[in-house]
């Protein structure tokens, strides 16, 4: 089956897919290649002191993820909003069949 | 090897929407879901009733996260309502996915509380990608998979002449 997407449908899942991969996979990337800690958690020695913190800011990157989710939470009501396909297609032929 | 770029596994491994494996996987995945949510809901129920008081002082102490000064307000403002909201959100939106009605609306629920998981526990030892997070996944999951259609009371429910007069009730449930 053919699902026809618009162009709002596209840019909600470019918008909410790219923060949200931006958030946990590119800047995991530069996480990564930044050296320790390896994680978005400072590094700690035995004794708790932290010996290394996040090159990103975990609260940058989560707030990135969080960000997508409410692209796509806004999409949701959109769709609640907006009238449906079928909705259309009834109301113009209630028209065209007067 | 299958050439629809659509269903890459039709050929070897039927897995279509329709597809009596999806809908076992589906129904399974929504059921442990909502089991998971369930029993964490009704567990707190059962020891604190609707007095859960470590809901509050869990969002109070969430300052400097991404979410602002939201939790904190949250906690400090709403206490009397998240003391009660915790144990029965988390008993209904696993009810819901258990016997798989409302499934969408209960999953934007589990979204939400998930979120707050995620951000609150903050976890990120090994990267941002932990339970928490993939419990939020899970949540995403049943929303845009509609799991509820799957042997659950959403697929009665949708053919009913309510919803066929207002078919975007099916964004709630599905």
């Amino acid at each position: 089956m053919q699902q026809h997407t618009t162009v709002i449908d596209k840019a909600a899942m470019a918008l909410s897919g790219g923060l949200m991969l931006l958030g946990v996979v590119v800047l995991g990337i530069v996480e990564i290649l930044a050296g320790k800690p390896y994680g978005a958690a400072p590094l700690t020695n035995d004794a708790g002191e932290i010996i290394a913190t996040p090159m990103v800011d975990p609260t940058l990157r989560t707030g990135l993820v969080l960000a997508g989710l409410l692209v796509l939470a806004l999409y949701g009501v959109y769709r609640l909003v907006a009238p449906m396909k079928g909705e259309t297609a009834a109301a113009q032929q209630e028209i065209t069949a007067d | 090897m299958s050439y629809q770029a659509a269903n890459p596994l039709a050929d070897e491994f039927e897995f279509e929407l329709g597809g009596a494996w999806t809908a076992y996987w589906l129904a399974f995945l929504r059921v442990v879901t909502g089991w998971w949510f369930f029993h964490a809901g009704v567990t707190k129920l059962i020891e604190d009733g609707l007095a859960y008081t470590y809901g509050p002082t869990y969002l109070k102490q969430m300052t400097g996260t991404a979410l602002g000064p939201i939790p904190v307000l949250m906690g400090e403002h709403l206490g009397w309502l998240i003391q009660a909201m915790v144990p029965l959100g988390e008993t209904l939106i696993g009810l819901g996915l258990m016997v798989g009605a409302l499934v969408r609306l209960a999953s934007v629920f589990g979204v939400f509380f998930m979120a707050l998981f995620w951000i609150g526990n903050a976890g990120f030892g090994h990267g941002l990608v932990n339970s928490d997070f993939m419990g939020l996944l899970l949540f995403m999951t049943m929303i845009v998979l509609g799991t509820g259609r799957y042997y659950g009371l959403d697929a009665i429910i949708e053919k009913t002449k309510l919803v066929k007069r207002h078919p975007k009730l099916r964004y709630l449930l599905g």
